[in-house]
């Protein structure tokens, strides 16, 4: 054996997508279940259309900490207590687009763990001393925050990128002193009660189990078409926030995109991933491996209901921001002057296929991949299309890309330090 | 159940395949024998930095990373106090390629200079990002010290002072891959759906011929029995007043540090434990509590830590959770309360072992502890915890002797 010389490589073969069976619940909300699954465990995500854009984020937010705190007949410590005791747990997540509550439980389990949960959910009465509990600690929070670089960069990318937008809207320490319960409760009638608009289920529950479920959420379902703001462009130029003593400064820099919908969609993902979206990126091998001014530095491309974004992140050593942005920009210009060599585009979509691969590794996964097209009206077809253009895309098309969406001037700067 | 091969080759590499047929993947998993523990107390920070070196390329292969993305493979690695762990997430097919790699760093790096010094910068960067340049992140470089006296734990995985890594020398890395980076020290995982027929035909070809090496011994300096309460106060830029306790508890391998994991569950995991409960909803002195266990493999620390709600002063919080912690070691936990910790436990480690990477991380531990399956075991062993074992872990623990104590003040 010569160790010189690496082993003989395989192309990855076909990957097989599997769909979730998907069942409406009435003319808006779906119900999607992935029922194959060879062991024990379920997972059922609940989605609500009551996220940041539906109001205030200081009450779209605390209401959404606040879903299991308590109900007329029963109290959070009961209701935790009752979910400890079936051995499931839950988290809440948050975004512009919706809530979703994710509940994990052993199969034996989860029906009964869901009714809790649901029936908690729907019957919230936002108790005065939890609410005030929840206040304090969000307003807490919220200091702390404001001490990290990386929180004021991102807060002041999400302006610029969402510019002149109810996206835009960002909470201050005041927004949070002055909510009250009463917003709470009319948040909470308007978007959680018939605010359900979907709901995936993955785990091997019986058909009567997923009938329950299905008896039990259809009539807290949205009976109106999700909408989504479509029109968003950042405000480009550079921008700086000061932090005295900060020993590194945060970047941000993008640009208002599309999401998946877009034809071009594909193609900026995939550029996206040879500047910075994964270890031997451009980005990654100059700005850390080379020069050593940072312990992180990535791409991505971020969607939302009606548009996206491109966004390049990474907090450097403070001493570094100006070398850094310097190198960005040459990364950039490079990458619209100069055609991508084909060894480096043949490594991209080998790392890039391998990727897909990792993703649609097991039941679990192939719903996320599912829920993830399923969004924008879409099928798994969207991965096959994938996989194809992975194999199609060429240095040209590639640069023709970069020209046409990242010129620098077009880019927020954001630093923070 | 998860079900495994083991065995050794002639050089001493231990060698642990777990095949599952459902996956498209392969995991590569290494595990060196070697922590910051081991280090020198005026070098530390070095198993870490050296971790980073590993990617730098190795005597026949220069570009590591690019050649796993080649055939389509990732992968990192992390640093504790006791261990450093590699992986290679790889689809199947291509799992020679992880091999090769990952055995031709065993078998020597490149040691060049530019490495050395690029790495060093990105070290002293993540030691910025992750430690100074956050809201409380100095706080393990603080308590570290104050817990331990005498064990290498006193420092932190990322060193004790950033020049430390500053002056890292060429000669310090070539002595440390050398004693610490063999066959004989270390633990080769291979999981997933590799081609059962010729595995060990590969593993034979490409880390066979490895030099052995020699299992270096472990001699680190024994922490005595702490007879005294300590507390260190320090003020800091942050918006809350902040408070750890940490109290010495025993091993990794010894019982204790299962009904530790239990413990500290019960009183400070999530909205339902006993100190979330009483100090922070009914008596409303804490904007959170939370309670864990570092797991270290030597003497481990129980940790009881939080944030001060506005206007709260420490000695308020201090004697409403000693009474707190006086009630646990008197009358303990509901039969309730104990099968809903135990019901959690089984539903968090089937969650965990779904995932083909955790399982190989999982039984590199465990085997690096003395047995990989332990993986299967453990589940048996919260199952069997009682309320007595629970109240005479209290008591020998929870004791005020036993405590170190750092508050960090807010700058007024």
């Amino acid at each position: 054996m010569n160790r010189r010389n690496a082993p003989k490589t395989r192309k990855i073969g076909a990957i097989s997508f599997i769909a979730p069976e998907i069942l409406q619940l009435n003319n808006q909300a779906k119900l999607l279940w992935m029922a194959d699954v060879p062991n024990e465990t379920a997972r059922i995500d609940l989605y609500f259309d009551a996220g940041l854009r539906q109001g205030k984020n200081a009450v779209v937010s605390i209401t959404s900490s606040m879903l299991l705190s308590g109900t007329k007949e029963i109290g959070s410590t009961e209701i935790h207590s009752k979910l400890d005791d079936l051995g499931a747990f839950f988290d809440i997540g948050l975004s512009h687009e919706g809530v979703m509550v994710s509940l994990y439980a052993l199969k034996k389990n989860m029906l009964e763990a869901f009714k809790i949960l649901f029936e908690s959910i729907q019957n919230a009465n936002f108790p005065e001393q939890e609410f005030n509990e929840i206040q304090a600690e969000k307003i807490q929070n919220f200091k702390i925050n404001m001490t990290r670089v990386s929180v004021l960069a991102q807060r002041s990318f999400q302006q610029h990128i969402y510019h002149k937008s109810p996206y835009a809207e960002l909470s201050e320490e005041i927004d949070l002193e002055t909510t009250r319960r009463s917003d709470l409760i009319n948040f909470h009638h308007e978007h959680y009660k018939k605010g359900v608009f979907k709901i995936a289920i993955v785990g091997a529950l019986q058909e009567q189990q997923i009938a329950a479920i299905k008896a039990l959420v259809t009539p807290h379902c949205i009976t109106n078409e999700l909408s989504f703001h479509t029109a968003f462009c950042n405000k480009a130029g550079s921008f700086h926030i000061e932090k005295k003593d900060a020993v590194q400064t945060a970047i941000r820099i993008g640009r208002t995109l599309f999401n998946k919908k877009h034809d071009d969609f594909l193609d900026i993902s995939i550029l996206s991933t040879v500047l910075g979206d994964y270890f031997g990126s451009r980005l990654m091998k100059n700005i850390r491996e080379d020069k050593g001014y940072t312990y992180g530095i990535g791409t991505a491309i971020a969607e939302t209901g009606g548009s996206g974004y491109f966004l390049i992140g990474s907090e450097v050593g403070s001493e570094h921001l100006k070398a850094t942005l310097i190198e960005i920009k040459k990364e950039m210009n490079l990458l619209q002057s100069e055609k991508i060599s084909q060894e480096e585009l043949q490594l991209v979509k080998n790392h890039l296929l391998g990727q897909l691969l990792k993703m649609s590794d097991g039941p679990y996964a192939m719903m996320d991949l599912f829920l993830s097209v399923e969004s924008y009206q879409m099928t798994s077809d969207f991965y096959n299309a994938y996989i194809q253009r992975i194999h199609d895309v060429n240095p040209e098309v590639l640069m023709e890309i970069a020209q046409k969406y990242l010129n620098w001037d077009e880019m927020s700067v954001i630093s923070a330090g | 159940m998860i079900e495994f091969d083991k065995y050794k080759l002639d050089n001493g590499l231990t060698v642990i395949l777990h095949y599952d047929a459902t996956t498209p993947m392969a995991v590569v998993n290494t595990l060196y024998d070697v922590g910051a523990r081991d280090e020198n107390e005026d070098k530390t920070g070095f198993a870490h930095l050296f971790e980073h070196l590993m990617f730098g390329g190795s005597v026949n292969v220069e570009d590591f990373d690019k050649e796993l993305q080649k055939a389509g493979g990732e992968s990192n690695a992390f640093t504790s106090n006791d261990l450093t762990n590699y992986y290679e997430i790889i689809p199947a097919n291509n799992i020679e390629t992880a091999l090769w790699l990952e055995s031709d760093r065993m078998l020597s790096l490149a040691f060049t200079e530019k490495s050395l010094e690029v790495q060093r910068n990105v070290v002293i960067e993540e030691f910025k990002q992750r430690y100074l340049n956050q809201p409380y992140g100095d706080v393990w470089l603080e308590l570290r010290p104050l817990a331990y006296e005498k064990h290498p734990y006193k420092w932190a995985t990322i060193g004790k002072d950033i020049a430390h890594i500053e002056n890292a020398v060429m000669q310090d890395v070539k002595d440390f891959f050398k004693k610490y980076y063999c066959p004989a020290n270390a633990i080769l995982c291979i999981s997933g759906n590799f081609d059962s027929e010729k595995i060990e035909g590969l593993i034979e070809k490409y880390y066979g011929s490895i030099p052995g090496g020699i299992k270096p011994a472990r001699l680190l300096p024994f922490e005595p029995e702490q007879k005294n309460f300590r507390e260190r106060i320090i003020d800091r830029d942050v918006p809350a007043d902040a408070f750890y306790y940490a109290f010495k508890m025993s091993e990794r391998k010894n019982i204790g540090y299962y009904l530790g994991d239990f413990l500290s569950d019960a009183i400070g995991k999530d909205q339902s434990s006993l100190l979330n409960i009483s100090l922070k909803k009914e008596q409303g002195l804490v904007s959170e509590i939370n309670a864990f266990i570092t797991g270290s493999h030597d003497h481990g620390l129980f940790l009881i830590t939080g944030k001060l709600s506005e206007g709260i002063d420490f000695k308020t919080l201090d004697e409403a959770l000693w009474e707190k912690l006086n009630e646990i070691k008197k009358i303990g936990f509901s039969e309730r309360k104990l099968n809903s910790l135990k019901n959690k436990l089984s539903t968090a480690k089937a969650f965990q072992e779904q995932g083909l990477l955790n399982r190989s991380i999982s039984l590199s531990l465990f085997e690096l502890l003395g047995d990989a399956n332990g993986i299967n075991e453990e589940i048996e062993i919260y199952n069997q915890i009682e309320n007595k074992d629970i109240l005479h872990f209290a008591q020998s623990t929870l004791l005020k002797e036993n405590c170190s104590l750092l508050k960090i003040n807010k700058s007024k």
